[in-house]
Parts: structure tokens; C-alpha cells; sequence
């Protein structure tokens, strides 16, 4: 019964989206942003453990979701995605952001020299350390990264808001998707500038992501200065009307 | 057997002019031997007749034409009788079968709310899988009203909200008039027969496309997983790991990764374009090795993957006025 009212909540949501983009297929009405693939495919879903459940194991949202998956177009999964186990989104979208020109050669494997150093430094201190300590220290290289990351997402953000003739910086809850971004986009900008030349990418990165991870370094603390800025404007937040 | 004649009149004429000496020939008594007689000279007229084939009478060659519904668009009758009152209690709205339609339908909802069951058992629900809701159009050709998106948009929320409550099979009639049918893209695919070699092995082959990329694949049954691509090892001819990956993809969606030995070829295109080319057509060639097992569902878990679809992206032209196909150029104010 839950199931199905919310079965029909997700329909209505595509219905929406569906005569929107009915409208846009109109001629004389041309979008701006199109793809090849038209507004009827859907996006693929490449979870092998997924695929392989029994149908004992499936709930009831996930049956529908099935079988209506053999009705729907699906859209060809994308070159730099698979199934292994080696796939990371969290890593894949850090690379695809740290990627200038479209050198993706370049930027996954400055990405695997960063893990590397990431887990050398670990492992000096590990092995430098006494018994108690070593217990602390974390040597997986993809913790350390996914950590490091969530220390430095924002919660709240500012967005210049236009009254009276002025724009005013007024603090607003971020998305889940606009946080994550912002903690990749801060990270990259830090260990882009803020370097002395001499110094590689890997080697800074890896040392960044080190400090994040320990809840120190300047991404951190220009994640604090956001969230002072945002206290500082808590008077604005009026003006928020959504 | 009679062709259509395009100047039949004059085939017509013809006869009738021919008929007509017939007859003159039988009434001055030209033709001794023949005894002609009043009976008899209408047969005479049927017996020259395969003489003068002609397309006029005949019924494959008559024009086809549309239905009429076809050519006339529906349109209404007049709505109002000869004293000027409508006909229908809603005329005075505007869009009359709209407003009836949501009319009867949310008649029903109350009825069913009324009658419903606080905890309802596990009824079976009718097989929405393989159908989708009437569009806009197909709703308006059936109304034979103009509606807006709000408007349908409300009706096809109202239905989704009937199929919420335990309904019977007239109301599962009703809305069956709002559904049509939609095709199993899964069982679009066409596979591949298998085929032999000399020594009885089984292999299988396709092709696969991504950008200017072709490439024909030739999976065979039973192997350890070397891959060789325009005659040299995929470990060389792919350098780099990504594309590597690409082609391991499909067997390892299928846990099949050293069992295989593929045998490709492939041109145009660039090195990540090539290395998804020969990942569509592995995974097209391995449907076919698939089906032989009772496990269908890997091949219906291939199109979810998206491992079938052949990928449309291709570059995006530039465009005049702009630097690139999305650049601009840059904005000076003066």
C-alpha cells in the first residue's frame, strides 16, 4: 500500500518532468542544453550485487523497479565507469574535476600517485610509532580520502541575493551534491595555488588531504571562515525565500 | 488476370463498337453458321470480352482512398438544441468532456474511498509494467477538446491516485481506456545464433559502434580470457588502463572473465572510442552464450548496465557566432 502510494509519488514526479519535456520538443522552441539521447532514456545502474539478488531477496520497490527497467530505454553506461571493485564515484568525480583539458591520463594517474603517497607517509608513521599509537593511525588510502573530504564539506553556505539595489551575502543550507562539490572545488583551488612551484600535485594533495583528514590545514579553515561569515549575516536570513 | 487499363474508356468503346458489328453481323445474317438468335447474342458480347481486358470493372484496381475519419478531423456536433439550452450540464465550462471525465472519475474515488478496506490484503494488481499512461495528444484526440498540461496533468494524477485504492475489475476497465501498450526493450535484442569452427568450438560474432569507431568481435566459448585486437595482444594495443577496463567490463557484469578468448578488429575512431566499440559488440556476441543457461536474467541485467545500447554522443558541432559548440566568445561591454 506504501508502496504503491509512493510509486505514484515518483510517477507524478516524472509526469512533471515528461510534459516538461514534451514542451520542449516542440518546433521553434529550441533548448539550450540537449543530448543524443532523448528525454524517454533513463540513466544505467551498474551495481553487479544488485542484479544478482534473488527474487525472494527484492522488495516489492525494487521488483517494479526492475521489470520497469525492461520496458524503459536505458542510456549506454559511461567510458570511465565499471563494475569493479576498484571503481570509486567519490575518486572518479575528484579526477574528472581535477582534470584540465580533458587529460584524463594525466589526472588518474596523478590521482593513483597521490593514494600512493597518501599510503606511504601512513605507513612511515606507522611503522615510526609505538605499539599503542599504531592502533590510531589509518593506513587505507581511500578512508583517509573519503574522511577528508567530509571534514571539509560546509554545512551552511552564502548566496548574494539582490534587495534594495544591493547584493547581500545570506546564509543558506546547502544540498548534499552543492557540499560535496564544494569541498572537491576547495581542495583542488588550495593545492592548485597556494604551492610553493617546485612542488607536484601529488605531493601537495596527498599532504592536504592528510591535514583534512586530522581536521587541521587551510581547507578546514576556510570551511570555518564560511561558516563565520554565515553566523556574521544570520540578520540576512530573511531574506531567503525559498 | 485483367491488367488496369489506364485509357479504359476507349478499351470500352472499343468493345462496344466491336459488339456492335457483332450484333450488325448477327442482324444482317453474315455469319451463316452460326446460329444467332435473341438469346444468344448477349454471349457472344461475354464470349469476345477476354479480347478487351479493362481495369474499370475490375475490383483490386479501384482507387484507395483514406477513411474518413481520416481526412475530416472529429468534430463535434452542435451542443445545444433548438431552443438554444446545451445538451450537456457542464457546456458552460468551456471544455465540456474534460470536466465530465474528471467528473466521473473522481465520482469513483469517493465511491472507493468509501467502501475501502482500512487494511487491505494483497490483491493483484494489474501488470502496469508494460504500459504507460495516454499523452496529452491521445487524450485530447479522445476528448476532442484542447486541454493544457495542468489540466491533463491532473486528470493522470487523479488515476495514479485510483490505482492507490483497492479498486474492481470496472474500475480497472476504466482505466485500462487510459493506458496503451509499451514494447520489452530487453527483448528487442536480437541474438546471434551460434556458429562452429573446424574444431567444434562455438563462437559467436558482432559488431559494435562509438563515434567513428567500428568493431566486429568474435567471442568464442571456451577460453582463457586473451583478448587480441587487430592481431596484437589488448595488453599493447590498449596502453592505457581505462580502456583496459572497458573491455573486461562486460565479462566481469557476468563473472565470466577468464573463460572467454576474443578475437576483434576495429578502425576509426580514437583510443577510448575504439575501446567501446569492442565492449558493445563483446556484449551483444556474449548474449548469445547467455541464453543457452536457464539464467536469463544476466541478459535482462546487461540492459539495465547499459552494456546493449549503442552510445549516440557524438561531437557537437561548432557553431557560427560562437568560439566553439558552447563556447562564447567574449562579452565586452563596448
Amino acid at each position: 500500500m506504501a508502496a504503491r502510494a509512493l510509486r505514484a509519488a515518483r510517477r507524478c514526479s516524472e509526469l512533471a518532468g515528461a510534459v516538461n519535456r514534451a514542451v520542449w520538443r516542440l518546433p521553434g522552441l529550441t533548448q539550450v542544453r540537449w543530448s543524443r539521447y532523448g528525454p524517454e532514456f533513463r540513466d544505467p545502474l551498474i551495481d553487479k550485487e544488485h542484479c544478482r539478488k534473488p527474487a525472494a531477496e527484492l522488495t516489492e520497490e525494487e521488483k517494479y523497479d526492475q521489470d520497469l527497467r525492461k520496458t524503459q530505454l536505458i542510456k549506454a553506461a559511461p567510458a570511465a565507469q565499471t563494475c569493479s571493485v576498484f571503481a570509486d564515484p567519490v575518486i572518479s568525480k575528484f579526477t574528472n574535476m581535477m582534470m584540465k583539458g580533458g587529460n584524463k591520463v594525466l589526472a588518474r594517474s596523478l590521482m593513483a600517485q597521490t593514494l600512493e603517497a597518501v599510503k606511504r607517509k601512513q605507513f612511515e608513521k606507522y611503522h615510526a610509532a609505538s605499539a599503542e599509537e599504531q592502533a590510531t593511525i589509518e593506513r587505507n588510502p581511500y578512508t583517509i580520502f573519503h574522511q577528508a573530504l567530509k571534514n571539509c564539506e560546509p554545512v551552511i553556505g552564502l548566496v548574494p541575493i539582490l534587495k534594495g539595489g544591493h547584493f547581500y551575502q545570506v546564509p543558506v543550507p546547502l544540498s548534499d551534491r552543492r557540499r560535496r562539490f564544494l569541498a572537491m572545488k576547495w581542495m583542488i583551488k588550495e593545492c592548485r595555488e597556494n604551492k610553493p612551484r617546485q612542488t607536484l600535485m601529488p605531493e601537495k594533495l596527498s599532504h592536504e588531504l592528510l591535514e583534512a583528514f586530522a581536521n587541521k590545514g587551510p581547507v578546514i579553515k576556510r570551511k570555518h571562515d564560511m561558516h563565520k561569515m554565515a553566523e556574521a549575516n544570520r540578520a540576512l536570513a530573511h531574506y531567503r525565500w525559498w | 488476370m485483367a491488367a488496369p487499363c489506364v485509357s479504359c474508356c476507349r478499351g470500352l468503346s472499343y468493345r462496344l463498337f466491336l459488339g456492335l458489328r457483332v450484333n450488325f453481323a448477327q442482324t444482317q445474317g453474315y455469319w451463316q453458321t452460326l446460329p444467332v438468335d435473341a438469346q444468344t447474342a448477349p454471349e457472344s458480347q461475354r464470349a469476345i470480352a477476354y479480347l478487351f481486358p479493362s481495369g474499370l470493372f475490375e475490383k483490386r484496381a479501384r482507387p484507395i482512398m483514406k477513411h474518413p475519419e481520416q481526412i475530416f478531423p472529429k468534430q463535434r456536433a452542435i451542443q445545444w438544441g433548438e431552443d438554444g439550452r446545451p445538451f450537456h450540464f457542464l457546456f458552460y465550462t468551456g471544455k465540456q468532456s474534460y470536466y465530465s471525465l474528471m467528473h466521473d472519475t473522481y465520482g469513483k474515488l469517493l465511491q472507493l474511498e468509501k467502501h475501502n478496506d482500512p487494511f487491505p490484503q494483497k490483491t493483484e494488481s494489474m501488470n502496469l509494467i508494460g504500459s504507460r499512461w495516454l499523452i496529452k495528444e491521445e487524450l485530447e484526440e479522445m476528448l476532442v477538446e484542447k486541454l493544457s498540461d495542468q489540466d491533463y496533468m491532473q486528470f493522470i494524477r487523479l488515476l495514479e491516485k485510483l490505482l492507490t485504492l483497492q479498486y474492481g475489475p470496472a474500475e480497472e476497465e476504466f482505466i485500462q481506456r487510459f493506458r496503451r501498450s509499451v514494447t520489452i526493450q530487453s527483448q528487442k535484442q536480437l541474438i546471434e545464433p551460434l556458429q562452429y569452427d573446424e574444431q567444434g568450438m562455438a563462437f559467436s560474432t558482432s559488431e559494435g559502434r562509438r563515434k567513428s569507431a567500428r568493431a566486429e568481435a568474435v567471442v568464442y566459448e571456451r577460453g582463457s580470457g586473451k583478448i587480441r585486437v587487430n592481431g596484437i595482444d589488448y595488453l599493447q594495443y590498449f596502453p592505457i588502463t581505462q580502456d583496459r577496463e572497458q573491455l573486461m567490463f562486460p565479462f566481469h557484469y557476468l563473472d565470466r572473465l577468464g573463460k572467454h578468448d576474443v578475437i576483434c578488429t576495429v578502425s576509426g575512431g580514437g583510443r577510448s572510442a575504439q575501446a567501446g566499440a569492442i565492449r558493445l559488440a563483446m556484449a551483444k556476441a556474449l548474449c548469445s552464450f547467455i541464453t543457452e543457461d536457464e539464467v536469463e536474467w544476466m541478459r535482462q541485467g546487461m540492459h539495465p548496465a547499459g552494456l546493449l545500447t549503442s552510445d549516440p554522443r557524438v561531437r557537437e558541432r561548432k557553431k557560427p557566432g560562437q568560439e566553439g559548440a558552447r563556447r562564447k566568445f567574449t562579452w565586452k561591454k563596448r
